[in-house]
């Protein structure tokens, strides 16, 4: 893997270490994301992926190493980085429009803008007849809308999201794949996805790295056209690439 | 509905198999009056106007108990939950405290604060305290790691924790503490009453036998209004 990060990276993942203990998590880890590129990780449950984005995130300091994005060292949490969490982790107690509004809310008074904008957020996921409804009142799948649409309500630099849609049934979890995909083109931000479905790596990034045992193993381009489209799942090109990964995966000590 | 009904008359059958069994068994009216004789007595002293001051005093010593008790209570549970140095240090003895029995104390705080309202304010509040911090400690702690990881990514401050997800979150187990608190500030008003009431319910079960029904309907009255 490069040590040197490209000059336009607009995340960069520096020799990162980060352990309990002597138990190692991430091993010295090197990775670069262009400013706007999508780029997903797989890996087994435990390969230290959810740990390494938690990093990229600033929720976890690295041991040694460092994390920059746009070229300013990570220092914590921060309103320009977006995360969508395994769970929707939804407030109960708030409807689905005050929970999309949550990172505003928490920063300044809202004003009538915010509102618009957030109903707008909800019509694009498909759920701006459910603006006044209760998380507990939706679907699996609609949560996990809702939460992707309050990661984008602050229009963050960068996006992480970790296995976001593991939980929804493979219907639903390409429903989101598709409206990830077009959220992504129309807001022109940079994306780290994390995943344990190979599939859905190849679908929806640019590049593809393998995470096994805290490294980063395998990185692949996606050269497959934009937009993607159902069909493609079932093409020649995108079960070599499926194929490729896969293979790797089982390399990977 | 239909619940309610049958509710309402197991209510009626209760009563009546208690009457008939009065009369028929001929119990001594000493020692189980006949729901009749007990509706017959406190209509009277409601319709003299004795038992309305009472239940005034009663009323006023459970309200301010409780919300003496349930304020402390309510305060040192989010202050032991957001401060883990001060849980550490207070916690094991505030709990080793509540085996202390607070109606046993009476005797000291009529000493203390003399004889009135104030003593069994003081009971009240005592026995109020202990399931509002309790509960209020559990569901503090008991906020789910998820979503204090989202507020951290979006840089709330503590304060803003506390207030919009700790608290919120934590409210079905606080409100939970709250009416156990409302149960026992009765019981700790009442008892508190008989050691050195002179006025409540309380003091008057203990002046007359024969009104030692009421305190039951108080207790029906009570719940139905909860």
């Amino acid at each position: 893997m490069s040590t040197e990060a490209p000059p336009d990276a607009f995340v960069a993942i520096e020799a990162v270490d980060f352990g309990y203990g002597a138990e190692a998590i991430v091993d010295a880890v090197d990775w670069a994301i262009p400013r706007g590129a999508f780029h997903c990780l797989v890996g087994r449950s435990g390969s230290g992926k959810t740990t390494l984005l938690k990093l990229a995130a600033g929720l976890l300091a690295p041991q040694r190493g460092l994390v920059r994005i746009d070229g300013v060292p990570l220092d914590g949490p921060g309103p320009r980085i977006g995360f969508v969490f395994q769970q929707p982790t939804l407030l109960d107690w708030l409807s689905v429009l005050d929970n999309v509004l949550l990172p505003l809310s928490l920063k300044r008074s809202l004003q009538e803008a915010d509102r618009e904008t957030a109903r707008a957020l909800l019509e694009r996921v498909g759920l701006s007849a459910f603006a006044a409804r209760h998380p507990a009142q939706l679907s699996g799948g609609q949560q996990s809308r809702v939460a992707v649409a309050r990661a984008l309500i602050t229009q963050p630099a960068l996006l992480l999201l970790d296995e976001p849609f593991a939980a929804l049934d493979a219907l639903t979890r390409e429903e989101l794949q598709d409206d990830l995909a077009a959220l992504w083109a129309l807001q022109a931000t940079t994306v780290l996805f994390v995943t344990h479905d190979i599939g859905e790596a190849v679908y929806l990034a640019d590049r593809v790295a393998i995470m096994a045992g805290g490294k980063l193993h395998h990185d692949l381009a996606i050269d497959l056209p934009r937009p993607r489209s159902r069909a493609m799942r079932y093409g020649p090109a995108f079960n070599a690439l499926c194929r490729e990964l896969r293979q790797a995966m089982d390399a990977a000590p | 509905m239909r619940e309610r009904l049958a509710s309402a008359l197991l209510l009626v059958a209760l009563l009546a198999g208690w009457e008939a069994w009065c009369r028929l068994g001929r119990v001594p009216a000493l020692i189980v009056p006949a729901p009749s004789s007990v509706f017959a007595t406190l209509w009277g002293e409601i319709a003299s106007g004795r038992l309305l001051p009472h239940l005034a005093v009663t009323a006023t010593e459970m309200t301010l108990g409780l919300a003496l008790g349930c304020a402390v209570g309510l305060a040192t549970g989010v202050l032991l939950a957001e401060a883990p140095v001060l849980r550490r240090l207070l916690h094991p003895y505030i709990v080793a405290s509540q085996v202390v029995p607070k109606l046993a104390l009476g005797p000291l705080f009529i000493i203390w604060f003399g004889f009135g309202l104030t003593p069994t304010i003081v009971i009240t509040a005592l026995i109020c305290f202990f399931p509002l911090m309790e509960n209020t400690l559990t569901g503090l702690s008991q906020v789910d790691s998820g979503r204090r990881e989202l507020f951290r990514m979006l840089g709330a401050s503590r304060l803003q924790t506390l207030l919009r997800l700790k608290l919120p979150g934590a409210l079905p187990v606080i409100l939970a503490g709250f009416r156990v608190a409302v149960v026992l500030a009765l019981v700790g008003a009442v008892v508190g009453e008989f050691i050195g009431g002179r006025a409540g319910l309380g003091a008057s079960i203990i002046a007359a036998q024969s009104v030692m029904d009421s305190s039951l309907m108080f207790g029906g009255c009570c719940c139905a209004t909860i």
